[in-house]
């Protein structure tokens, strides 16, 4: 025994514990198990997951199996959609119990990742999700394209909504061009509609949310309509105005994150964009896995838009002419990333499927499968990212 | 007979029917169902299958507060029929968006699911200060206070708030729920909160909990 008299030295329940830590070899040597194997990042014991809300903890085998195949049952139920086959479930839990902290895609398999703020995290604060880095916007945009090899860049106002930007956008065309100047890779404007700023006391319309709660219903969508419409113009002018800056391309982020009617006000605007300056792609990204209703009876093209799940609202998307559609899953922060995961790639193979343009998830902190953390691990993030292209067959994360 | 009545309550609360919803209680009532009986096997799987089909994005807001108006017209006609005492409300909740955040929809939300189910709620709107939740709670005479926040920069108020409870003295007096996208159960047990609920639905049945104990 390698312990040699120590070891007889212990007692019972000591040996016990020493034995699991230790294993024979082929040729009878006892060899110590590593702190990773003997931790049980092993693929027959507990394996190493997250939690949705970042939580590192350990399930064994059979519980992951089970949080994936609930989580895939949810996402069929919800949108009334296929699960996963058992072969994708499969494969799903083994990139979760790769024990690589990091994993990725084979070589050949690589999807283009579209820039969604990127720069901006490198000087906004940590309570923004940055790392306040003192650099200005050019600096931040040159850094993510040049440093970080980025497939897209992007810029936009610190607020990241559009209605802010209308009374700068001479200074914001001004920058856009000058930035725009020094990247190589396409240069996005991106920013979210946000449809609440447009409600009392920060905008015109009484706000929808109080005459709801006071039983005026009617009242309530009158308003929603109204910012929709005020909404609409803004996205409108927001884009004509940079597109005559050269803009390489705009981002609607969000969309819908104030419900239907604001999804609505994105629709229309990306219609009129398009259908005016044919050269500038929009890529438009939904706010969650389905449209929120708020007003309930708004529609695009004849069709509802509250309670669209992901490959529903790629059909509308399309129909606006959007370049880009990207999808929206929201993280349960109570289940573990093997059932949210689950759900995000069920969807995803779903709206990837009814697709005719490129589907890019959304994979930042809280959606996608990613947990809701402002500095998101890259244990998930890279196993979220391998998953949803190889299983989900998204085009673009 | 009472099978029909109980599918029938259900069938008026989906519906938002708050008309058809009264006119059941009296039929209920008159053909000697108890109050309460109607109620837990009729009203409320109705309000909780309305509740299951808006988390799943099949029924809207403006739905979800006919439904919460019928629920509460049939509240008030039975308690009405009660002795007093008998029935009453299952407890009073102060809702409110954190100081400096102005997203209200999910809260709003909160607000409905919570009078559906029978919770007396003053709801605070948005952009609300730690001093004022207090001062509303103690005014309404809360049992539970609930704060959302959307943001990561805002929710640190709902930390404010707890330290300001202790300061105060008033820690033990309210129950309090956090929620909100960024907001999750370790930020609810790192600053004391006693509970966090993911949405809505939970809200209901995490409040219920706490008031048990």
């Amino acid at each position: 025994m390698m312990y040699g008299h120590k070891y007889a030295l212990l007692s019972k329940k000591q040996k016990k514990k020493q034995k699991n830590k230790s294993f024979v070899g082929v040729q009878g040597a006892v060899f110590q198990k590593s702190p990773l194997a003997a931790g049980g990042n092993n693929m027959s014991d507990k394996i190493f997951i997250r939690m949705g809300d970042g939580e590192r903890v350990k399930l064994s085998t059979a519980e992951i199996k089970e949080d994936i195949s609930v989580g895939t049952m949810d996402a069929a139920r919800r949108g009334r959609i296929p699960e996963m086959t058992p072969e994708e479930q499969e494969q799903l839990f083994e990139i979760l119990a790769d024990p690589a902290r990091v994993v990725g895609v084979s070589p050949g398999e690589e999807v283009i990742v579209t820039d969604d703020g990127c720069s901006m995290s490198f000087y906004s604060g940590q309570d923004g999700g940055g790392v306040g880095i003192p650099m200005s916007r050019l600096q931040a945009i040159l850094t993510y394209e040049r440093a970080c090899g980025a497939d897209t860049t992007s810029m936009g106002h610190s607020d990241y909504s559009y209605k802010p930007v209308k009374p700068i956008i001479n200074f914001e065309m001004n920058e856009y061009y000058t930035c725009s100047m020094m990247t190589t890779v396409p240069f996005f404007y991106g920013a979210q509609p946000n449809m609440g700023l447009y409600f009392q006391p920060d905008g015109p319309c009484p706000d929808p949310a109080e005459l709801l709660l006071t039983g005026k219903i009617k009242e309530a969508r009158q308003s929603q309509e109204e910012a929709c419409a005020h909404l609409r113009k803004d996205l409108v002018f927001v884009g004509k105005k940079l597109a005559g800056v050269g803009c390489e391309g705009l981002n609607f982020d969000t969309c819908g994150s104030a419900g239907d009617a604001d999804f609505l006000a994105a629709l229309l605007a990306l219609r009129e964009l398009r259908r005016e300056i044919p050269q500038m792609p929009v890529i438009m990204g939904s706010s969650g896995e389905f449209v929120i209703g708020m007003h309930g009876e708004v529609t695009f093209d004849g069709q509802r838009l509250a309670g669209m799940y992901p490959h529903e609202q790629v059909k509308v998307v399309e129909a606006a002419g959007a370049g880009i559609y990207g999808m929206a899953v929201n993280t349960n922060t109570g289940k573990s990333t093997a059932w949210n995961l689950s759900r995000a790639v069920t969807f995803c193979k779903a709206a990837v499927e009814a697709a005719q343009i490129p589907v890019h998830v959304n994979v930042g902190m809280g959606v996608g499968g990613v947990p809701m953390m402002e500095q998101p691990p890259i244990d998930s993030v890279s196993r979220v990212s391998k998953s949803l292209v190889q299983i989900g067959k998204a085009d673009g994360l | 007979m009472s099978d029909e009545i109980f599918a029938a309550a259900i069938e008026a609360i989906e519906k938002g029917d708050a008309e058809k919803a009264a006119e059941i209680v009296r039929l209920g009532l008159d053909r000697g169902i108890d109050g309460m009986e109607l109620l837990n096997k009729g009203f409320v799987p109705g309000i909780n299958k309305v509740g299951d089909l808006f988390g799943e994005g099949r029924l809207f807001l403006p739905e979800l507060m006919m439904s919460a108006t019928a629920m509460q017209k049939v509240t008030d006609l039975l308690n009405a029929g009660f002795p007093e005492g008998k029935m009453k409300t299952r407890g009073k909740v102060l809702l409110g968006t954190v100081e400096g955040d102005l997203h209200d929809i999910g809260k709003t939300i909160v607000a409905a699911l919570f009078k559906a189910n029978g919770f007396e709620v003053l709801d605070l709107g948005r952009d609300v200060s730690v001093k004022r939740f207090i001062e509303e709670a103690e005014n309404f005479g809360a049992d539970i206070i609930g704060t959302s926040a959307l943001l990561t920069t805002t929710m640190t108020v709902q930390k404010e708030l707890q330290e300001e409870l202790k300061r105060s003295g008033l820690k033990d007096k309210y129950k309090t729920m956090v929620g909100g996208a960024p907001v999750t159960r370790r930020w609810a047990d790192r600053i004391g909160a006693d509970a966090y609920a993911e949405d809505a639905g939970e809200g209901v049945r995490k409040a219920l909990e706490l008031l048990k104990k």
